[in-house]
């Protein structure tokens, strides 16, 4: 019998009168990889600050060692031997690396030089033990997405938690990158640790979990060894079975991409596969050229470097890539956001422009409908006066971008605070798509969405380019299987340069290997 | 930096609540104080309300340099600039009208006094320059460095008035009288009431019109309620917006100083500013940065300096009183404001 | 020039510089830990008023700053149940609460003393001659000849800048003014440190507030604050947020307004108030970055938690 670490049996947290969590029950064994699954919402991320002592659930039990405790905050956490690695980085960024490693351990508090001292030889010793490679003199702004992620990590463990959870942390790291990670997983739970991953990508659970448990909305509906499950039962304990009706509502044509996440869709669906012949495709004329666009970046090598890139109607260019390696900056360069450093950008009048955070970038939460759609519409000649703008006009135009894309919303005069996640996300490509008469650019357009929510983005972005007449798309996404289904084209994006990948290398290994900027496996 | 569109103060109950919250408090403070507080308040309401001549010549003329710069501080607030030196803006401007006033004695009064209201407005917009562009170009942060250019301000206006614009005889730290050409007419006849008032009331039009219906007040919100969907959704550039909005700010704020010298004081001297720039922020803050909003908070403000002084001359209270009162009323204001948040944020989700 | 003018000329600059070094420390605290007390102000004149009554009360200067050093702290208290507790906007919060102070402390005294003003004299803090050191030629007096809250200055730059820079509570004040989530994630309570922060910086306040009546002006009178707690939220910006040279920077400040008396005695005429701007043009000019760079910390005025 392997021993319990912990267990949370009937959790409830709500905020306001949603109910986050109705009932979430986690036990965490000792040796094991426990994969903890959900859709986006499903409360997930609760549960886990309620682990860490950060959030305290209004009903249920938590039990650590054997023993009923209160996690009333993360030092009590902590003390129980709980290490939460969190999924946005929890680095002050001017201090060093060690610093972070110290901050809240109150080892010798009068004397931070002597914790310093002690920290590193510990520090350094876990190093050698993990090939966890980090600086750790280096100041945390001055480290690339990669390194940072190595150092929360890092922080953790040298706190040696009988527990170890980390919320979603392949996020932002290449194929090869995360392939290492979880062998240092397996590595520490065969230490004795328990491990609690969480993670939104079936494949890469069940590489690695010993044990897989699934929220939805709230509850815990099912829990099992990794040896019982394969991925289309997990995407139905997911997204239940209501998914196949929503799926098919919105139209959608699942491609064939060899992942498990969207193969799996394509069980539950139980819609035909189709495979994508790109050749079929006819692009039309050119939209958009970039030539040899250099662009700085705050610290360290430039941002972009020697970019080239041609895009043409009715075609989508999907660009692949691990986050930081200069996705942002080429995606505001695309869309007229940002100016480069150097080279020469021709970009046609009607450019969209979908920014990859939708609440930060996207939409203005204080602002109603009509306002958010008039952010795309304030420059538009036929939508203003010669100071004033037309708000009839625009507000007719919000209300049919509000009915065109089933935003529920009770009219324009609702804030978008209000709107769901992807409502939020239907407004902005609604009203990108009034726009982008020449080119549109999507940036990880489907980050967090359900799938539900993806489909309907994914076939908004085919739609707009069924004919030679459309605009072209530029896709830029982490999501290797995204941009492999959809993608006309496909380029990587690794170190600031763009590489087309070719043909034979449009699998998921080959275009892994790109985005790590090993140009040998493309050859 | 916060951001303003995160209180909105009009809002519902919060006013009203916050203003019966204060009076309690305050009648409270006053009876500990040992006086009396339905004699108070009955002195303050008759200083403040009590005749056409205390409401027109003491109320309303009080609260003209209020709704002035309450606009400067809600025209910036709204952009998301965080102003906090209507006050040195002001005493810029006040130093200009002097001037003008002082120097322009041959001019026709129709060229005159327009003349000192724009060059007031300028040298208000002047002295926002210099913290617009630390911002605009350097990042640096308006909070500190509005705050810093106000004690220039103030030392500026120390020297102007022992120095260059000093009255003849040399002896009093203050400035001639200004032209008679220079001076705001009376809009009562009778009353100390001057054209002020219409220009604030044309001012704060003007500011509400320019927010909810042109292009460059939409860009201003767009930029103040988030400037990362304002450069990424609206494609705006934020860098010109910022810089309207310090130089706007700056502009009412020194036609402020300039109303005041050419419809009250008819002087500059040492000193001259009670702190009007400071006292804008509490009235554009309860007026939820609604321009015409600034008309209504700053006439209370108006009010209640003209009640205290009332309330010490009838009543024999310390005028300072009202002072606190308007401390009171501030934090009344914000922890209703969040109560009234925190029930939101319960039914509108997280 | 002679010697005995640039003595005088030294000692009024520390004088002036004191009560300004002591906010200013205070106030170096608070925002090092990501909180901007506008409301200093008010703290100040709490603290004059207060040390002014205790002063009274007990008859003895000792006895006022420690007076004084609790109403600034109250004050303090104030704003952080506001700031901190509520997270209200810490600009607006710090202005009522500088109104506030400077109300209640008009119409405290008012009641207390009666409306007309007839002076009040104070037990006062009297200057302590550190021996050997005061006797140092042209600075020693100057420096060493002071009250004893300006030692308490001298003594809290070094040992505030050990406490920021070599205790781990220093790096979690740090932390907290920097990135409060990821403080609060590695274990720091966010709210407790600037909670005290800010009350550090209140009661530093009051000490300057009781040095201005007890050992500076011998009375109290209304508004005598006169903007020093604005002016220590502009030496603080001066002084990098770095204790020692916040010292450096508030006894520069001092100087600058000792120049009228220096310039008085050399019987010149240059216009004094130009010199009293000098100051605020450089600190103007250290944030610009043209004396080095100098950056704020990054959380200076935001709310912890976020307001949603």
């Amino acid at each position: 019998m392997i021993a319990v670490r912990a267990r949370l049996d009937g959790v409830v947290r709500r905020f306001g009168s949603v109910e986050a969590l109705a009932g979430a029950s986690l036990e965490v064994r000792a040796g094991e990889v426990h994969a903890l699954l959900g859709e986006n919402g499903a409360g997930k991320s609760t549960l886990l600050s309620i682990l860490g002592g950060m959030l305290r659930p209004d009903a249920g039990t938590i039990e650590v060692g054997g023993r009923q405790v209160a996690l009333a905050s993360p030092r009590v956490a902590w003390a129980l031997g709980i290490g939460l690695v969190h999924q946005h980085f929890t680095l002050v960024p001017p201090l060093t690396v060690l610093e972070n490693l110290a901050l809240g351990r109150r080892l010798q508090p009068a004397r931070l030089g002597r914790t310093l001292t002690r920290l590193r030889a510990e520090a350094e010793r876990l190093v050698q033990r993990t090939g966890l490679d980090v600086r750790l003199d280096a100041r945390v702004e001055q480290l690339a997405v990669g390194e940072r992620q190595r150092v929360e990590i890092l922080k953790v463990l040298l706190r040696d938690p009988s527990v170890l959870v980390l919320d979603e942390p392949t996020a932002s790291l290449a194929p090869a990158e995360v392939a290492s990670l979880f062998e240092l997983l397996r590595g520490l739970a065969a230490e004795g640790r328990a491990i609690v991953l969480v993670a939104h990508k079936i494949d890469e659970v069940l590489a690695v979990a010993d044990r897989v448990t699934i929220l939805r909305a709230g509850r815990t509906t099912f829990s099992d060894v990794r040896s019982k499950v394969d991925a289309a039962s997990l995407v139905r304990a997911m997204v239940g079975e209501s998914v196949t009706d929503v799926a098919a509502a919105v139209g959608v044509v699942v491609v064939a991409s060899g992942s498990a996440r969207a193969a799996a869709v394509g069980v539950g669906v139980g819609a035909s596969v189709t495979v994508d012949d790109a050749a079929r495709r006819r692009p039309g004329g050119l939209v958009a050229t970039l030539a040899d666009v250099r662009m700085h970046a705050s610290v360290g090598r430039p941002a972009l470097e020697g970019v080239t890139l041609e895009v043409r109607r009715g075609e989508i260019v999907g660009i692949a890539g691990v986050q930081g390696n200069g996705q942002r900056e080429l995606a505001r360069v695309l869309s007229g956001r940002s100016l480069p450093d150097s080279g020469s950008v021709q970009l046609p009048a009607g450019v969209g422009f979908i920014p990859q955070d939708r609440t930060l970038e996207g939409l203005i939460g204080d602002f109603d409908l009509a306002e958010n759609v008039a952010l795309a519409l304030h420059a538009d000649p036929r939508f203003t006066g010669p100071a004033a703008l037309r708000w009839d006009a625009v507000r007719a135009e919000a209300e049919r971008v509000r009915t065109r894309f089933s935003i529920v919303a009770s009219g324009t005069k609702a804030p978008a605070y209000a709107l769901s996640g992807g409502n939020r996300q239907r407004l902005v490509i609604g009203r990108e798509l009034l726009v982008a008469s020449d080119l549109l650019v999507a940036e990880d357009p489907t980050r967090g969405l359900d799938v539900a929510a993806t489909a309907f983005v994914h076939d908004q972005l085919r739609r707009a380019t069924e004919t030679s007449e459309g605009p072209g798309v530029v896709l830029i996404s982490g999501d290797l299987d995204e941009v492999l289904a959809l993608s006309d084209r496909l380029l990587v994006v690794s170190r600031g340069r763009l590489t087309p990948v070719p043909e034979n290398a449009r699998t998921r290994e080959g275009v892994g290997a790109l985005m790590l900027g090993d140009s040998s496996a493309a050859a | 930096m916060p951001r303003p569109d995160r209180f909105r103060l009009g809002a519902g109950w919060v006013g009203a609540g916050a203003v019966a919250a204060t009076g309690a408090v305050s009648a409270l403070l006053l009876i500990v104080g040992g006086y009396d507080p339905f004699e108070a308040a009955g002195a303050a309401l008759g200083g403040a309300f009590g005749s056409a001549d205390a409401f027109l010549s003491v109320t309303l003329v009080r609260s003209i340099p209020l709704m002035l710069t309450g606009l400067a501080v809600a025209f910036a607030f709204r952009a998301g600039v965080w102003n906090i030196g209507a006050e040195g803006q002001l005493l810029a401007g006040a130093i200009a009208a002097a001037w003008v006033g002082l120097v322009g004695r041959a001019l026709p009064a129709w060229l005159l006094l327009p003349m000192l209201l724009a060059l007031a407005a300028f040298a208000g917009a002047l002295w926002a320059l210099v913290p617009a562009l630390m911002k605009v170009r350097l990042g640096v942060g308006e909070v500190i460095t509005t705050l810093l250019m106000s004690f220039v301000a103030i030392e500026l206006t120390a020297f102007v008035v022992r120095g260059p614009l000093q009255e003849p005889r040399g002896v009093f730290p203050q400035t001639e009288a200004i032209a008679a050409g220079a001076r705001l007419p009376a809009l009562v006849p009778g009353t100390r009431l001057h054209l002020g008032v219409v220009l604030a009331v044309v001012a704060a039009v003007a500011v509400a019109w320019l927010f909810r219906q042109t292009k460059l007040g939409f860009r201003m919100r767009a930029v103040g309620a988030s400037p990362e969907a304002a450069r990424m959704a609206g494609k705006i550039d934020t860098g010109p917006v910022t810089l309207v909005a310090f130089l706007g700010s700056g502009a009412l704020a020194g036609l402020a100083g300039g109303v005041q010298v050419a419809g009250v004081t008819y002087a500059l001297y040492e000193g001259y500013s009670p702190g009007w720039g400071y006292t804008a922020i509490a009235v554009a803050l309860l007026a939820a940065l609604d321009p015409l909003w600034v008309l209504a908070t700053a006439l209370l403000f108006g009010a209640l300096e003209a009640g205290a002084a009332a309330m010490q001359r009838d009543a024999g209270i310390p005028a300072v009183w009202a002072v606190a009162v308007q401390a009171l009323l501030i934090l009344a204001v914000l922890a209703l404001d969040q109560m009234r948040r925190r029930a939101n944020a319960g039914s509108a989700g997280v | 020039m002679s010697e005995a003018e640039l003595e005088l000329f030294l000692q009024a600059s520390v004088r002036l510089g004191a009560p300004l070094a002591l906010a200013a420390l205070g106030e170096a605290v608070t925002e090092r830990a990501g909180v901007i007390n506008i409301g200093l102000e008010g703290a100040i004149i709490a603290g004059a008023l207060g040390g002014a009554l205790g002063a009274l009360a007990f008859e003895s200067g000792g006895a006022g700053v420690l007076a004084g050093a609790l109403a600034g702290g109250i004050v303090a208290l104030v704003f952080a149940a506001f700031a901190v507790g509520l997270g209200t906007d810490q600009i607006i919060t710090g202005t009522a609460v500088t109104l506030g102070g400077l109300g209640l402390t008009g119409a405290v005294y008012q009641a207390r003393f009666g409306a007309t003003g007839t002076a009040l004299t104070l037990p006062t803090l009297a200057p302590v001659r550190l021996p050997l050191l005061a006797d140092i030629p042209l600075i020693g007096d100057a420096l060493f000849a002071q009250a004893p809250t300006t030692y308490l200055a001298y003594a809290l730059a070094p040992a505030l800048w050990y406490f920021f820079f070599r205790t781990e509570w220093g790096l979690e004040l740090r932390a907290v003014g920097e990135q409060p989530d990821a403080a609060a994630a590695a274990g720091v309570r966010v709210r407790r440190v600037r909670l005290l922060a800010t009350l550090l910086g209140g009661t530093l306040a009051g000490v300057a507030g009781a040095h201005l009546a007890l050992a500076h002006a011998g009375t109290f009178a209304e508004n005598m604050s006169a903007g020093r707690g604005f002016i220590a939220i502009a030496v603080v910006a001066l002084g990098r947020w770095n204790p020692p040279w916040v010292l450096l920077a508030a006894l520069f400040f001092g100087a600058a307004s000792a120049l009228q008396y220096l310039l008085q005695a050399l019987g010149l005429d240059l216009p004094y108030q130009l010199f009293l701007a000098i100051p605020y043009l450089l600190t103007l000019a250290a944030l610009a970055g043209w004396l080095g760079r100098a950056r704020a910390p990054a959380a200076l005025a935001t709310p912890w938690p976020p307001p949603r």
